[in-house]
């Protein structure tokens, strides 16, 4: 088989459960009954999205587009301290 | 022959991290309370972006009609893998302290808490 077949073929498999995650993901950060949900679902919804650039920078053929994951890690992590340090220091209840 | 067998091994990982990362999604959308979810953003994060990163550098690896490309791209994907290894256990652990101290979470039918009389 060749390669470029064999690379389309698994990315049609992997690509509908990404997705699909992202679309639950989403619903859970619209409802999520306090902020820590929401915020918990942006946590993974940003390192899923990190995976899924990396994925997409093998099938655009780019390599500034891997750049941007490891950024975008990190944004999610700085996002996590932030508001447990707020929660922690201020005490305001939701 | 090598380059082969390197992109079945990354597909395989790719595949596997989506699937974690579906169900990942489903334990946080069906899962009761807060801190119930975290073991399924666990799910997600460890299952759902190292795997398929880890598995991304190896496939990016295998890729031979890349090009020099796929040097960088290999790299910076695992660059990332450990970098998400080491900062998600630490994002949710803090996100989970603040939760419990600040009492925003209502836990209803619970078993056991060691924190509850803990006071700083």
């Amino acid at each position: 088989m060749n390669a470029e077949n064999l690379l389309f073929m698994i990315l049609m498999i992997a690509f509908p459960f990404y997705l699909a995650a992202f679309v639950l993901y989403s619903i859970r950060i619209v409802k999520g009954p306090t902020i820590f949900d929401s915020v918990l679902a942006v946590d993974c919804l940003s390192f899923d999205l990190a995976a899924f650039i990396a994925i997409l920078a093998i099938y655009f053929r780019s390599a500034f587009l891997a750049t941007s994951a490891i950024i975008l890690a990190l944004w999610a992590f700085l996002l996590d301290l932030y508001l447990a340090k707020y929660f922690l220091k201020r005490e305001v209840g939701i | 022959m090598i380059s082969e067998a390197l992109m079945y091994i990354g597909g395989i990982l790719v595949i596997i991290g989506g699937i974690c990362d579906f169900f990942g999604a489903l334990g946080l959308l069906r899962f009761p309370h807060f801190y119930v979810r975290l073991h399924a953003a666990t799910v997600g994060t460890i299952g759902g972006a190292v795997v398929p990163l880890i598995g991304a550098a190896i496939l990016a690896l295998g890729c031979d009609f890349l090009g020099w490309i796929r040097y960088p791209i290999a790299g910076m994907s695992f660059i990332t893998a450990i970098l998400i290894l080491m900062v998600s256990p630490t994002a949710t652990h803090a996100l989970a302290f603040a939760a419990h101290r600040s009492k925003a979470i209502e836990w209803k039918e619970k078993v056991c808490d060691h924190l509850e009389g803990v006071r700083r």
